[in-house]
C-alpha cells in the first residue's frame, strides 16, 4: 500500500516539476552545454532570466550531486549564485563548467589547509565572488595598449557604453569584423575549467603568455604538469592563463572556434575626434604610435584604399609585415596585426594580399611573370659558379620560364618574350620564337601581312597612345589626374618621374610644370 | 542632400572653421568654395613689417578625393605672384609640407600659416635660383634629398 502511495506521490511531484519548469521555459531559451570535471557533458535549455542557483538546481540532480556542492565556472570566473544568466555574456551553445567540490570541504576550510600563496589568492577571489563577483566581460572595459596607462577609473556610465568592447576578425563563418568575446583556458591542459587569479588589465596581459596565473579544475592537469616538469625542469609549477577570443555574432561552434582580436579597434570612450574627418565616432582605430593617433573606421578604410591603389604599403623590416604606419607619419607605428586590413572589402583585401605577395617575391630577388593575367611569382634558382662557367652564353641566364603558371618564356632583363641578343626597348618581340618555328617547317608568311593581322593590335595601339612608360621599368602608365609628379606603382619599382619630361622628377619639373 | 564622403565632411568642417576664425591676413572665398568643395580660393595679405606688407595674393587649393590622406595642390594664382626664393613665377611653391611632409593631421589653415610664415621670414625678394646645379649634385632619390627644402629660414 505504501509502495503504491509512494509511486503516486512520485508521479504527482514529477508532474508538478514538469509544469513548474515548463512554465519557466516559455520565455526565449538559451541552449548551453555544461561540462563537468568528471567527463560528462550535459545539454541544457535555460531561461536567461534565471540565476546561477537555478542552474545548479537543474544540473545537480542530473549529475547526482547536491546543488550546494557545485561550482559553476565561465570565462575564467566562478559565477555566484545570485548572478543572472543573461548578464554573463553567454551565447547559444556556450560551455559552462560545473565542478563538484570535494565532499565536506567548503571553501573556508580549504583556505585553512593551504599554505600556497597562489591558492590563497584564488580563495580571496572566490570570496569576492560570494559577495557578487562580475563575470570577466564586465570587469574589462578598455584594455590599454601599454602597461603604463592602466590605472584609470571609468564611471558606471562609461562601463555601460562599453558592452561590446572587443573587435575580432571572424574567418569562419562570418568572414567579417565583428564584436568579440574574451575567453580563457588553462595554458597547460587547455581546459576551460579555470578561474583567473586576477583580471587582465591591459593588452599585454591578454596577448603575452605567463602574465596571469589560474587555478585549473581539470583532474588530469596535475598529472600533465608533473610529466612536463619531468621532461623539462624549467617548466614552472604554476598554471597560466591562455586568453583567446570568440566571435559574438555567430553561435559558438565549440571550443576550437576562435577569432583574431583586432586590438587597435576600440570603443571611443575618451571621445577623441578622428584625425582625418574630425568627427567623433563611437568606434575608432588607435594607431600603435606614441601619440596614439585616432581615426574613425571609415577614414581608416579610406586611408588604406588610397595607399593600396598607389601601392604605398610598406614592409616592416623587423617583422616582414606588409603594412601601413600611422597616417601622421609617426615613427615605429606599423600595424602588426594585419587582420585589421579585413576592414576593407573582400576584393580590396585580396588586392592587399596580392600586392604583399608580389612585393615579397621581388624583395626575395624573384620576379613576376609579365604576361597579362598571369603575374606568377618566380624565384629563379641562383646559378652556381660552375653552371655559369659551363654556359658562358649570357642568353641562358636571361631566359626565364613561368613554370607552374602560364608557361610563358621571357627575357629576365626586358620582361618581353624571350629573344636572342640585345633587348629592344621599343618594340616587344613577343612572337620572334614562333616565326622562327614557322620558317623551319617551310611555311612562308609575308612579314608585312603578319604585322597587320595581329589580334591585340588595337588594344596595343590604345595603350601606346594613352600611356607613357615608366622611365625605369618601362611599365605603361596612365595619368588620370593630379599633378605631373608620377610614382611608379609597379611592384618593386616606385620610381619618381615627371609626366612631361619622362625622366626622373626634379626640382626643375616642380618649378616649371608641377601642376601642368 | 546626398551623404557626404569623409573627405567632403572634412573639407566642409575646415571651410566652416576657416570662415569663422580666419588666421590674420587670410580670407577664404566662402561662396566659391561652398559651390565646389574641391577647389578653394584663399586671399592672403602680406604681413605688416615684412617685405610683402601691403601686397595681396591669391592662393588656389585643389583637393583630390583622397584628401586628407593626399596633400592638396597649392599654387599662387592671379596677377600678383610673390617674388620669393621658394615661389616660382608660375605660382608653384616649394614647401615640404605640400609633398613629403604632408600629414592628414595638417589642414588648410596650417598650410596657410606655413605660407604666411615662409613669406614673412624672407630677407630678400628674389625668384628661386637656377637650380640645375642642385639637381646635378643632389641625391638621386628625391625622398632622401632633404635639402630640396634646405633653407627653412628663407
Amino acid at each position: 500500500m505504501s509502495f503504491l502511495f509512494n509511486l503516486l506521490k512520485g508521479a504527482f511531484l514529477r508532474m508538478l516539476q514538469l509544469i513548474w519548469f515548463g512554465k519557466r521555459k516559455i520565455s526565449n531559451s538559451l541552449s548551453i552545454y555544461v561540462k563537468t570535471n568528471t567527463g560528462n557533458t550535459l545539454s541544457i535549455d535555460l531561461d536567461p532570466k534565471w540565476d546561477i542557483r537555478n542552474l545548479k538546481e537543474i544540473v545537480g540532480p542530473q549529475l547526482g550531486i547536491s546543488p550546494e556542492d557545485i561550482k559553476i565556472i565561465f570565462a575564467g570566473k566562478e559565477l555566484h549564485n545570485s548572478t543572472i544568466i543573461e548578464e554573463c555574456d553567454l551565447g547559444q551553445q556556450s560551455i559552462l563548467h560545473a565542478i563538484k567540490l570535494p565532499p565536506g570541504k567548503n571553501r573556508l576550510n580549504r583556505k585553512k589547509d593551504t599554505k600556497n600563496l597562489i591558492e590563497e589568492s584564488i580563495d580571496e577571489g572566490s570570496e569576492a565572488n560570494e559577495s557578487g563577483s562580475k563575470p570577466l566581460n564586465e570587469t574589462l572595459i578598455d584594455l590599454p595598449l601599454e602597461d603604463s596607462d592602466r590605472h584609470e577609473n571609468h564611471s558606471e556610465q562609461e562601463q555601460q557604453q562599453a558592452r561590446a568592447h572587443f573587435y575580432v576578425y571572424c574567418s569562419l563563418p562570418c568572414k567579417s569584423v565583428e564584436a568579440g568575446k574574451l575567453r580563457v583556458r588553462c595554458a597547460t591542459c587547455g581546459s576551460g575549467a579555470v578561474t583567473v587569479d586576477r583580471d587582465p588589465q591591459c593588452w599585454p596581459d591578454v596577448q603575452q603568455p605567463r602574465r596571469i596565473t589560474v587555478h585549473c579544475e581539470n583532474h588530469d592537469c596535475q598529472t600533465l604538469l608533473s610529466s612536463l616538469a619531468q621532461k623539462d625542469e624549467g617548466t614552472p609549477q604554476v598554471r597560466y592563463a591562455q586568453f583567446y577570443f570568440k566571435c559574438a555574432n555567430h553561435v559558438s561552434l565549440g571550443e576550437k572556434d576562435e577569432a583574431v582580436p583586432l586590438y587597435l579597434i576600440k570603443p571611443n570612450l575618451r571621445n577623441v575626434p578622428c584625425l582625418a574627418c574630425t568627427d567623433t565616432r563611437d568606434t575608432v582605430l588607435v594607431f600603435p604610435c606614441e601619440a596614439g593617433h585616432v581615426t574613425c573606421l571609415d577614414c581608416f578604410r579610406d586611408y588604406c584604399v588610397a595607399r593600396l591603389r598607389d601601392r604605398q604599403f610598406e614592409f616592416d623590416d623587423n617583422h616582414g609585415y606588409y603594412t601601413l604606419p600611422c597616417p601622421a607619419g609617426c615613427q615605429n607605428s606599423h600595424i602588426s596585426e594585419v587582420h585589421h586590413f579585413r576592414l576593407l572589402s573582400p576584393e580590396q583585401y585580396e588586392q592587399y594580399q596580392r600586392f604583399g605577395t608580389e612585393e615579397y617575391v621581388l624583395r626575395a630577388g624573384g620576379l613576376l611573370c609579365p604576361r597579362p593575367d598571369c603575374g606568377m611569382g618566380i624565384i629563379p634558382p641562383d646559378q652556381t659558379d660552375e653552371e655559369r662557367s659551363r654556359s658562358p652564353d649570357e642568353d641562358d641566364c636571361r631566359r626565364i620560364q613561368c613554370i607552374g603558371g602560364c608557361g610563358y618564356v621571357f627575357c629576365r632583363r626586358c620582361l618581353q618574350g624571350f629573344h636572342v641578343g640585345e633587348c629592344d626597348s621599343q618594340q616587344p618581340t613577343t612572337y620572334s620564337s614562333t616565326s622562327a618555328v614557322s620558317c623551319l617547317s617551310g611555311y612562308a608568311i609575308d612579314p608585312l601581312r603578319a604585322s597587320e593581322a595581329k589580334w591585340d593590335e588595337a588594344s596595343k595601339k590604345t595603350i601606346q597612345i594613352s600611356t607613357k612608360p615608366c622611365p625605369k621599368c618601362r611599365t605603361p602608365t596612365e595619368r588620370d589626374g593630379g599633378c605631373m609628379h608620377m610614382v611608379c606603382t609597379r611592384a618593386g619599382c616606385s620610381f619618381q618621374w615627371c609626366w612631361v619630361c619622362q625622366t626622373e622628377w626634379t626640382r626643375d619639373c616642380m618649378g616649371s610644370h608641377w601642376f601642368g | 542632400m546626398a551623404a557626404m564622403s569623409p573627405s567632403e565632411r572634412r573639407l566642409q568642417k575646415e571651410l566652416m572653421s576657416l570662415m569663422r576664425e580666419p588666421p590674420p591676413g587670410v580670407h577664404v572665398d566662402g561662396d566659391q568654395a561652398g559651390q565646389n568643395l574641391t577647389q578653394w580660393i584663399i586671399h592672403m595679405e602680406g604681413a605688416k613689417g615684412t617685405l610683402y606688407e601691403g601686397e595681396r595674393f591669391q592662393l588656389q587649393f585643389k583637393f583630390s578625393s583622397k584628401y586628407p590622406f593626399d596633400s592638396p595642390e597649392v599654387t599662387f594664382i592671379g596677377g600678383n605672384i610673390p617674388v620669393h626664393p621658394h615661389v616660382y613665377s608660375n605660382g608653384h611653391i616649394c614647401l615640404s609640407i605640400l609633398t613629403d611632409d604632408w600629414s592628414p593631421a595638417l589642414s588648410v589653415q596650417s598650410v596657410c600659416l606655413s605660407i604666411v610664415s615662409m613669406l614673412s621670414s624672407c630677407k630678400e625678394k628674389k625668384r628661386p635660383p637656377d637650380n640645375s646645379f642642385y639637381v646635378k649634385t643632389c641625391n638621386k632619390n628625391p625622398k632622401k634629398t632633404k635639402w630640396w627644402y634646405h633653407d627653412d629660414s628663407v
